[in-house]
Formats: C-alpha cells, structure tokens, sequence
C-alpha cells in the first residue's frame, strides 16, 4: 500500500520542521541569529493515466490523468534575513549592522567567516577579535593607553589615544555582501562560510548604497518571531497527527484485507 | 457469472488509490502553495447475458486539482509572495521545461536570478528569468508584479498567468504543472492577480475534509470487503445444500 509510504513522508517532513522550530526558538535570544523555515515540496507524481491520452481515432484526449502523488519532501530550509532589532547595550565594542552586510571574520585555519553577531572584544594584542577570538578584518589593532574608542557609521575605527583631542584612525571594518545569502551555510557560533549558491563575497563598505551602517553601541537581537514559532509548532504537531492516523487507516483497512475469509 | 466479487473488488481498489491520493493530501498539508488533489469515480456498467442483468462497477475515471486558493500566511521575508487571484506563476524548470505553479516562495541563486527553493528559474512576463543584482538592497515587489530595488528602479516584472487547461496538466512534484507532451500551456497574462509581497499561500488541503475522507474510505473498503464475505458463505451455503440433495 502506498499510502503508507506516503504518509510516512509526511512524518519524517514534519519532524523535520519541529527540528528547526525548536532550533529557532533555543536561539530566540541569540545576537544577530536568523529564523529559518523548513521549506517543503510534494514530490514526484505517479501519473496511473496520463492527461492528453487519446481516447478515439478521431484525436479526442482525456481532459484530466490520475494523478497519485508520492508523498511530501522537505526542500531546503529557508532563512530569513531580515533585521532583527537592535537592543542598547552602551558597549563600545558592541556592533550592529542596520542593513545588509556581514562582518568577515578570518578564521584560525585561514579561511574566511561571516556574522551578523557584532558582539567584538580585545585580544591580549589589543586586536578586535570576535567572542570566540577571531579576528575581525582587516585585523584592526587598538593601541594602548587608549582612551575611548569610536566607530562610526561608515565602520571607520578611531581612536582617542592619551589625552589627545584628535582621534587616530585605525582602520575600516570590512563588510560583506553576496548576491544570494540565503545560500550561505551556517556553522554555529553565530558564523556562516560562503558556498556556491551564496557566489564569492563581494567585499563594500558600510554606508554604500544597498549595504547596511554600523551602529556602535547596540547588538541585533535574534530575529525569531516566538508567537509565529509556537503557532507553526502546534500546526506541526497536528500535521505530524494526521500523517500517523493516515497509517492507522492503511493500517486496518489491510487487516480488513487479511481478514475477509 | 460471480460478478459480485468483482464489484466489490472494483470498489475496493478504487477506495485504495482515494486512501493514497487523500494520504497525499494530508502529507503536504504544510506544503505552501500545494493543490489538493481529488479523485473522479465513474460507473462502469456491463450488461449481463439477459436484459435486465446489469452490473455496475466502479472505475476511478481520473482524477482532478482542487483549485482554491489556500490562506496567506504572513513571514515577512521580501522574497515570499503569494497570489491573490487564481492566476499562476511560470518557472523554468531544470531540463528547460515552461511549468506553471503558485509557490512564490523565491531566493536568489548564485547568478542572482530569482529561483524557488528547488531551483527552478521564476520567468517574467516575456519568458526570460528575473535578474536581482547584489546592490539592490531590500527589494519590493508590487501588487503588479513589478520587482524594483530599495532606491525604486524596476528589475522586471514577475509574469502572472491565467492558465485555462491546467486541469489537463501534469503534475511533476515540487508545486510545478506541465503542459502534457507537446501540447502548447494556452498560458495569457493573467487579469484579476494581485501580488502581495512578504506572505506566502498555505496548502488548500482542509485537515477536518481530509480525515472525515479517510474515514469514509475506511467504511467503504470495509463494505466491499463485507460484501465478499457475503457472497463467499452465500456459495458455501449454495454448495453445502445442493451437495446434500442430490
């Protein structure tokens, strides 16, 4: 029986969109994090007559085939890139992106992050470091004895350094912008590595047109809707019912089968 | 003669291809943009070799798309859109067919083009693919379908189309409708469509239609399979007596 096998499709799809429900909600509180959608598709159809299949010499079709689909299929897990809030933190070192853009991160084997998690500290060197302790390009260095530092929209780093009047300017953060992030591949810790899909990173500069500016001082909250989670998982959870009592129904109608002498 | 087992098998078998298309149904009832499926059973009537014997059996004729629109759901993504209106989306699909379908929710691929989230390429109103570039920032689509960038300059226009004979169309999985071999879409540009940008259209399958079907074919099968069981001990019995007369 096919319907088994179908409704089992079923199962495993809404099983998988409580995985990413549930992620999405463990990660309602993390800076810079993104929902993602399970995205699903039906899948191939079984066509048991084919439309358009003549019916007389004389060039008559079937105006409609049956049909039987197989069944459902998750087809990529979406994320949603949209702003998240951003929440007043008076942290100098503490970056928000209002817009698009990701901040780089050079990873320790030499390849190249993105994030939205502007969350930045100081190394023991002085250098602008992610909270993991990566740096964050271009490897910007805070010199000592400094005494206040700023960053302005355009992510230009100054800094105020003794008791001089006149900032130093240190650097230009780097931002990133690919044509299709969605294609980006999330690695935990707030990080996501370019593919593919995504294309190369195009690199541009805060405040450009079509990319976002930096905000000193603030942290993009997640941007989980928690009332959307919670209604998609209890419609998951009803989906996920109705697929088992499609078995049930397979079920006892092959016992009826089995039965019948 | 014992045509009544196979009218009862003929009932039997078209309420399991309904169990499998309603199973269907209800797989993608979280499907956004699917179209529930119905099956079309007809009767087919054999005459008997004396006037007045006839028999009817049930054949599934075919079967057809439920074409009501399902809800829209808000997500907020600028990349979702569903429609108002019972036009269709066309899409490219990866062996270069034209389909036709109504699930908009879209990303960009590498290329920038806009694509589903198979891949398959979302047209414009002349056929061609919808090109996004990387500086266009937060883009808007308007209720026409005209996608332009955050600073206001037109990309291109999605193509919204109203496809008569989707009906005779075939299905190929991933929310996409054919034109069967050879035959031309009759696709035109759709009137009454609206696009609404930032929401994407739930699956119409109702859950409460669905179940109360599983149910129906449950008793249904049961009663072919009764009806078996009858004639099996009316033979048994048939037998049983004649055996003891002669």
């Amino acid at each position: 029986m096919k319907a088994l096998g179908i409704a089992a499709t079923g199962m495993l799809a809404q099983q998988t969109n409580v995985d990413v429900i549930s992620n999405n909600i463990a990660n309602a509180n993390t800076t810079g994090f993104k929902t993602s959608r399970a995205a699903f598709q039906d899948l191939i159809y079984d066509s048991v007559s084919r439309e358009g299949a003549l019916t007389s010499e004389q060039g008559t079709a079937r105006p409609t085939g049956i049909d039987v689909g197989l069944g459902v299929q998750t087809a990529g897990t979406v994320r949603l890139n949209t702003q998240g809030g951003l929440s007043a933190t008076e942290n100098g070192l503490d970056l928000a992106i209002d817009g698009a853009g990701y901040f780089v991160v050079n990873m320790p084997d030499g390849s190249r992050a993105y994030t939205r998690d502007g969350a930045l500290r100081m190394s023991a060197e002085g250098e602008l470091v992610t909270l993991q302790g990566y740096s964050v390009d271009p490897g910007i260095v805070i010199p000592e004895n400094t005494q206040n530092i700023e960053i302005n929209e355009q992510g230009v780093v100054m800094a105020f350094v003794e008791n001089d009047p006149v900032p130093v300017e240190l650097g230009r953060l780097t931002l990133a912008t690919f044509i299709n992030e969605g294609g980006l591949r999330p690695v935990g810790n707030n990080l996501l590595e370019a593919t593919v899909a995504s294309g190369d990173e195009l690199s541009a500069n805060a405040g450009d047109p079509g990319v976002g500016v930096i905000r000193q001082g603030y942290l993009e909250n997640s941007n989980v809707n928690i009332i959307q989670q919670i209604t998609d998982l209890i419609a998951a959870q009803r989906a996920y019912e109705m697929n088992s009592k499609t078995i049930e129904t397979a079920d006892q109608m092959m016992s009826t089968a089995t039965r019948m002498r | 003669m014992d045509t009544i087992s196979h009218v009862a098998l003929s009932l039997a078998a078209a309420m399991r291809r309904d169990l499998e298309v309603t199973a269907n149904n209800i797989a993608n009832a979280n499907t956004s943009g699917f179209k529930g499926e119905r099956v079309v059973f007809e009767s087919y009537v054999a005459d008997g070799a004396t006037s007045g014997d006839r028999t009817d059996f049930v054949i599934d004729a075919g079967s057809y798309v439920d074409l009501r629109a399902g809800a829209l759901t808000n997500t907020g993504n600028p990349l979702d859109i569903a429609l108002n209106g019972p036009g269709w989306l066309a899409y490219r699909t990866d062996d270069g067919r034209t389909a036709y379908g109504r699930d908009g929710r879209f990303m960009t691929n590498g290329d920038g083009n806009l694509v589903t989230v198979s891949g398959a390429q979302v047209l414009d109103e002349g056929g061609g693919p919808i090109g996004v570039p990387p500086d266009a920032g937060a883009i808007e689509i308007a209720q026409d379908g005209t996608v332009s960038s955050e600073a206001g300059v037109p990309l291109a226009r999605i193509g919204l189309f109203d496809v008569p004979a989707i009906q005779s169309f075939e299905r190929l999985g991933g929310g996409l409708f054919v034109p069967p071999d050879g035959a031309v879409s009759g696709a035109v540009p759709a009137v009454g469509t609206a696009v609404v940008q930032g929401a994407i259209e739930s699956s119409n399958v109702q859950p409460i239609v669905e179940m109360t079907r599983l149910m129906d074919i449950q008793k249904a099968y049961e009663r072919a399979m009764q009806i078996n069981k009858t004639h099996d001990e009316l033979a048994r019995d048939a037998i049983r007596r004649i055996g003891r007369q002669s």
